[in-house]
């Protein structure tokens, strides 16, 4: 039996992926295939009912069965096939192999002790033994059975003639009337349907909306107002060069990367944490963020994008910089929402299995197969079995997200070491002195556990007389948090105690096998086996796994094929919602029969076509569609559009649009004067480590062991008050916050926990970071009006920005008119120049109001200055594009 | 997508609106019309989403209030009379563990006889009100799941709360507060809150935290936590006001400029309604001006009662301003050891102000279309693992509710002999929160939410009205 706790191991190959270990318990996988049940000998099954079962039953069932209290380790131990598969520490019963079978170990008291109150008898013992060695044979066998599908293979074929299931093909480009307005292809999809609705496309908008609108669309920024200023005037000598230098431009900036990486972030799901009831930080999720970032910036072909995500660990590297980047995207599988609190391990595989179904078949597909977990689906032609086939291939793949075990922590994993070391400025050495110390620690510490465990054994007796001072049961808890830390520590160094470098993601296992069919998607239920696969319904449907293959590399390749109808569709459609505001198929997850189906399938197609020929280049469809007249329609509001497409399904006027909270939070900072457009180094949860994220975004654990004098030695990563680069001293004595902090870089590098989301983004309806959002909610609420009106952030930049006018401009008007032009991006109206004097006059001085145009010294005009500013950021026009 | 509706006629009114907030007026014009606009203008969906909305059929409650007891109350000991237990008692009981009676006195209460732990003395003078449901119980044996199956219904994946279900059917009836206020959620419990994929307007607003436990306790303030951004550092109201007007004549002119845009009316109202908030908000929560009387009521001023006292006040007060859903949490039921010495303590806390809530309700005729509800995540074992403690027990459990349409003095369902399992008229979670919905006259089948193609509801594929227990 391993030590619950090993150290790192003593020789590491740098140039491998090391799996540390730096759990208490590690993943049950069942890797016992369940045998066909053999026919019992009467003799067997007596030995069974008469010396086993009964024991079984009384000694087991409470702790260990779905009938009793719970699963407690993850152990089944009414069925045989619980005994097989065992629990979080392995098979509790290898049949005819005693020293590999837990449950021997733990009968005898060794490194388990069950059951715990009282050792059995001797005799039991013995029957145990020799039921073992026999074979261990048991009864307790559900009939597999063979759950049939209510969907037939014609049902299937029927089902792939569903539009989105028919790969899509270029469609001839129509011929349309109006024949001097189109200036691309797109142009000719869209207007030829506008004839056929008889519905005539807006006008163009003017200079200043546009550029207003392109910079927000690209970047994601509001222009400044030289920008303006110059594209206004190339406007008016070229229109069509005028736009497409700015196209370029944009398009060439970090910004463009950090926009729309963001809207990828949204769909996979982004978070550092791990949300739900524990929310354990993701102390190396940044590295995928800024993955994604990087990607988009360099323009990386989406096909290989979706690939690295599913299967960058199998791909072949030219270079350990690829291989990092590589597994770096496979953490869009582990940064998923997790119940960590979750006793059964089968149980949680199940759900981590299912999660990132739904996610890869929703984001990619947009199609979300999780509902045929239980039952075939609804709607679509997806076989309970598809899923099954599915799960087979993420069962033979490991999740490596990082978490440490705890009390409240009770599904640990590890993190996988990069080959090349990428530093962040929180990983640090550990002087070697240090690191042997901190061993020598953590073997007293598990004695200590070891010992605690066993006073919590014999309960309030526990105590009496003996020496030790830690057999309390309350320390359990405790001790099991700090070698938790000790070993995190521990191993985030390698022997020469330098720092490695971690990222979350998944590796295949060696043994391979396919899933059984959960009868109603419960894990105590299967039937039978399900060879690896795709989805019946969505081609291509020549895509073989080898049994040699976990089917994961398969699985991408099948996505990415240019034979899948859904893949380039699903993406052309996100990209056209964020240019427009509103998407082709309306719901950008559901390209199903429970859908809405596209509104113009020959633009929606013609799209997907020329994205796959451009060799799946995201920038090129921004491009095209930018340079579109489209595009540049004008969102004013029209009656008779207004009649006939309220909804504005088909593109006849551009949509006004409520900013994202980003491009809010970013743009104050812009009109202040103080974005940090830098990227900064990790995320201000890197700080903290593998620690629980508690109300406020104050990390938990870390401060818990401080404050226990039994923690001893020099301060850890983890209390070390230090001054930290996103502001803010960190002092010991007062909480501090990871997730509310003060920054002024853009608002994507922001931290995200699942359960504390930073309010400058949650208020305006940041995406949920547990579910898969294609299109964010634009509400308006109070809780916005009260953040815009009295949150310290905002006001802070309204005094920056009054600084910054008042710097610009002397006179009142002159700074009203800089105002106007940085905040919207166009000159006040004279209603809006006067009504702003008038305010900053009344505002100023409840004194004899001073005619405008006398320099402002005064410090009340200056607060009054920037309660003019910060009406400018509070207001509609500020948060909306047109 | 056509219609005959003339759709200036909308426009009409919201520039002609003397209030200047035609997204107000038009929300009451749409009541009357609402089909037809909406069919030619489907951006009705923006008009205001808290507007109060018709329930489904006649409703019983209008509004609720949720005393959420974290961490497992023990039904053996309180509400769940098993006189077999102490009979049994040291006996070996289903898993093993000895059984163990109840240490506490049970009697009957009321007209009808309701048997009550003496644990409840002072919630029991209200037996007639209560509705006991005694064959609760749900599929999660552990805390955190649990909690979030009694929210949400669904504890694998994030779904919306109750409470976030509740206002998106029914909307709120004041516009100066939020709709669903959620008091002392406890740490981690983001979900049983939230609102997931329904609209983030119907999420509830939380006030102060819970007090932590533990070593948790010296590193986080216990303040009371007022709502976020309730008031400016800096100006006096009525500067703040000429800020407002100044923000609204910007907005108003974008509005006319615009000609037609629902997003730039929801901002405008959100700002009045923002604005209206931070009057109504601190005002309501200052319960200086309640007498003395009352405050005894709540057992405020009592030492242990004091803290949920003021909390059982402050969602009367809620109530009363007309927030359609409350909950407060109270946590520390989880009584694996200690059992003799806590419960009575953790009891204490509770049973005098829930007491002066029910009566205060009463006595304000609000009782009647109030649902008061009490329970935990589940209930406890009749046996005693640790000798003076009890285990989890999610197979059988007590939830009780009063007021708001449900049969008082009335017992219903029961567990079994010692009350490990739920055998008689069983009551899943699923079940419970249909009767939920259907006491505040929503169909639980009908209340959805398309979500990826799916039209979801709270009780997923499962509930079922418990007809017998509403009046």
């Amino acid at each position: 039996m391993k030590s619950l706790f090993n150290a790192p191991g003593a020789n590491m190959p740098n140039r491998f992926i090391l799996f540390l270990v730096a759990t208490v318990i590690s993943f049950s996988l069942s890797l016992i295939s369940l045998h066909a049940q053999e026919s019992l000998t009467p003799e067997q099954l007596k030995f069974f009912e008469t010396k086993i079962r009964p024991v079984l039953t009384q000694q087991c069932y409470s702790c260990h069965s779905n009938d009793g209290q719970g699963v407690r380790g993850g152990l089944i131990a009414d069925s045989r096939e619980g005994l097989l598969s065992g629990g979080e520490s392995g098979p509790a019963i290898v049949p005819e192999k005693l020293e590999e079978s837990l449950l021997w170990n733990a009968i005898n008291y060794q490194d388990f002790r069950m059951p715990p109150k009282k050792q059995l008898s001797r005799e039991i013992i013995e029957d145990f033994r020799q039921w073992i060695l026999m074979g261990a044979p048991d009864p307790r066998v559900a009939d597999v059975t063979n759950l049939p599908s209510r969907l037939t293979a014609s049902d299937i074929e029927k089902g792939k003639d569903f539009w989105s299931f028919k790969p899509p093909v270029l469609p001839a480009t129509p011929t349309v009337q109006n024949a001097n307005w189109p200036k691309t292809g797109i142009d000719r999809f869209v207007l030829s349907e506008l004839e056929r609705q008889q519905i005539e496309p807006s006008d163009d908008t003017d200079a200043y909306t546009f550029v207003r609108r392109l910079y927000f669309d690209l970047i994601g920024l509001p222009p400044s107002v030289a920008q303006v200023q110059a594209f206004v005037q190339s406007w008016s000598d070229d229109r069509e060069q005028a736009i497409g230098r700015e196209v370029d431009r944009l398009l060439k900036k970090s910004q463009y990367g950090e926009r729309w990486g963001r809207h990828w972030l949204d769909v996979a799901r982004y978070a550092e944490s791990s949300g739900k009831e524990v929310d354990m930080a993701f102390p190396h999720a940044w590295r995928y963020r800024d993955y994604v970032i990087d990607s988009f910036n360099a323009d990386k072909p989406y096909d290989r994008f979706v690939t690295e995500q599913i299967a960058g660990d199998l791909l072949p590297a030219k270079s350990d910089q690829q291989w990092t980047q590589n597994l770096i995207a496979t953490g869009f599988l582990a940064l998923g929402p997790k119940t960590l609190a979750e006793q059964n391990p089968r149980q949680f595989q199940a759900d981590l299995v299912d999660e990132q179904i739904d996610t890869t078949t929703r984001v990619i597909l947009g199609v979300s197969v999780a509902c045929a977990r239980c039952h075939d689906h609804k709607f679509d032609p997806i076989l309970q079995t598809d899923y099954y086939a599915l799960a087979g291939i993420f069962e033979n793949t490991v999740t490596y997200f990082g978490a440490v075990a705890s009390q409240r922590v009770r599904r640990a994993s590890d993190l996988l070491v990069l080959p090349v070391a990428d530093l962040s400025p929180f990983d640090k050495a550990i002087p070697t002195t240090e690191l042997t110390q901190l061993k020598v620690d953590l073997q007293q510490k598990r004695q200590e556990l070891f010992e605690a465990r066993r006073a919590q054994r014999q309960g309030d007796s526990g105590v009496k007389g003996k020496s030790s001072t830690t057999a309390r049961p309350a320390n359990v808890g405790l001790l099991e948090l700090q070698i938790g830390q000790l070993v995190n520590r521990i191993n985030s160094v390698d022997e020469r105690g330098q720092p490695l470098s971690f990222c979350m993601g998944v590796q295949s296992i060696d043994r391979l096998r396919n899933a059984r069919v959960l009868v109603r998607g419960e894990i105590n239920q299967p039937a039978q086996e399900i060879p690896r696969g795709m989805v019946s319904v969505i081609g291509p449907s020549d895509i073989q796994i080898l049994d040699k293959s976990s089917g994961r590399l398969e699985l991408a390749r099948w996505l990415t094929s240019r034979d899948n109808p859904l893949t380039a569709r699903v993406m052309v459609n996100r990209i056209w919602q964020h240019m427009f505001g509103a998407a082709i198929v309306r719901e950008s997850d559901n390209f199903g029969a429970s859908g809405p189906g596209a509104t113009n399938q020959k633009l929606l197609d013609y799209l997907a076509v020329r994205f796959m020929d451009s060799g799946w280049s995201v920038k090129n469809l921004i491009r095209e569609i930018a340079m579109s007249r489209v595009y540049r329609q004008s969102s004013k509001h029209r009656e008779d559009l207004f009649l006939q497409d309220p909804e504005n399904f088909f593109f006849a006027r551009g949509n006004s649009r409520r900013l994202e909270s980003e491009a809010i939070r970013d743009a104050m900072l812009a009109a202040a004067g103080q974005l940090d457009l830098d990227r900064p180094r990790a995320s201000s949860i890197a700080t903290i480590g593998q620690s629980i994220i508690g109300p406020g975004g104050v990390a938990l654990t870390g401060r818990l062991a401080t404050e226990t004098p039994a923690m001893k030695g020099p301060p850890t990563k983890f209390n070390r008050a230090k001054s930290l680069p996103f502001g803010g001293q960190r002092q010991l004595n007062r909480p501090t916050s990871v997730t509310e902090i003060a920054s002024k870089n853009r608002s994507v590098y922001l931290p995200i926990s699942r359960n504390s989301v930073p309010r400058s983004l949650e208020v305006f309806d940041f995406a949920e970071p547990s579910m898969v959002i294609g299109e964010r909610e634009t509400s308006n609420t109070s809780a916005q009006a009260l953040y815009v009106l009295n949150n310290p952030f905002v006001i802070e930049q309204s005094d920056a920005m009054a600084q910054r006018i008042s710097r610009q401009a002397a006179s009142t008007s002159d700074q009203i008119r800089a105002a106007f032009m940085i905040a919207y991006g166009r000159a006040a109206t004279p209603a809006e120049q006067a009504a702003s004097n008038e305010f900053i006059r009344r505002a100023s001085s409840p004194a004899p109001a001073r005619s405008s145009g006398v320099r402002s010294t005064d410090p009340r005009s200056s607060s009054a200055l920037s309660q003019f500013c910060q009406a400018l950021m509070a207001s509609a026009e500020f948060r909306f594009v047109n | 997508m056509t219609s005959n509706v003339n759709p200036m006629s909308r426009r009409e009114v919201l520039l002609s609106a003397s209030a200047g907030f035609g997204y107000l007026a038009f929300a009451g014009l749409s009541t009357a019309n609402s089909e037809k606009l909406n069919a030619a203008d489907s951006t009705a969906r923006t008009t205001n989403p808290l507007v109060a909305k018709d329930s489904h059929f006649p409703a019983r409650a209008k509004r609720v209030i949720f005393l959420c007891m974290q961490g497992g109350p023990s039904h053996v000991d309180t509400f769940d009379y098993k006189p077999k237990l102490g009979q049994d008692a040291g006996r070996g009981g289903k898993y093993g563990s000895k059984l163990m009676a109840s240490p506490w006195k049970f009697s009957q209460r009321g007209k009808n006889g309701l048997w009550i732990s003496e644990l409840f003395s002072e919630v029991a003078k209200h037996a007639d009100d209560l509705c006991l449901i005694r064959s609760m119980h749900c599929d999660q044996p552990a805390h955190p799941r649990a909690m979030t199956q009694m929210h949400t219904g669904n504890a694998q994946f994030v779904r919306p709360s109750l409470g976030a279900w509740t206002l998106y059917g029914l909307g709120t009836e004041n516009d100066s507060l939020p709709g669903f206020i959620s008091m002392n959620p406890p740490p981690g419990g983001a979900q049983n809150f939230g609102s997931a994929f329904l609209p983030a307007i119907y999420q509830g607003t939380t006030v102060g935290r819970n007090a932590p436990r533990g070593p948790l306790a010296r590193i986080l303030p216990t303040s009371q936590q007022q709502l976020p951004d309730i008031a400016n550092p800096r100006l006096s109201d009525q500067s703040q006001r000429r800020q407002l007007d100044f923000i609204q004549t910007l907005n108003k002119q974008k509005l006319a400029r615009d000609q037609h845009h629902p997003g730039v009316e929801g901002v405008i109202e959100s700002f009045e309604l923002a604005f209206r908030m931070q009057d109504a908000i601190p005002e309501l929560m200052d319960v200086s001006k309640e007498t003395a009387d009352t405050l005894a009521m709540y057992g405020i001023g009592q030492g242990d009662s004091d803290s949920f006292g003021r909390q059982c006040l402050l969602a009367r007060r809620f109530a009363e301003a007309g927030v359609r859903f409350i909950e407060i949490t109270h946590g520390n039921w989880d009584h694996h050891n200690r059992l003799k010495a806590q419960l009575p303590q953790t009891c204490s806390e509770v049973d005098q102000p829930i007491s002066g809530l029910l009566a205060d309700l009463k006595r304000r005729d609000m009782l009647k279309d109030t649902l008061v509800i009490w329970g935990g995540e589940f209930g406890r074992s009749p046996d005693a693992p640790n000798g003076d403690g009890r285990d989890h027990n999610h197979k059988g459990y007590t939830i009780w509710m009063a007021g708001g349409g449900v049969k008082g003095g009335l017992s219903y369902g029961q567990t079994d002999d010692y009350g490990y399992e739920a055998v008689v008229d069983k009551c899943h979670i699923h079940d419970w929160h249909a009767t939920v919905l259907h006491l505040l006259g929503l169909d639980h089948q009908r209340l959805t939410y398309r979500y990826a193609g799916r039209d979801f509801r709270l009780t997923d594929v499962h509930g079922n009205v418990v007809k017998q227990i509403i009046v």
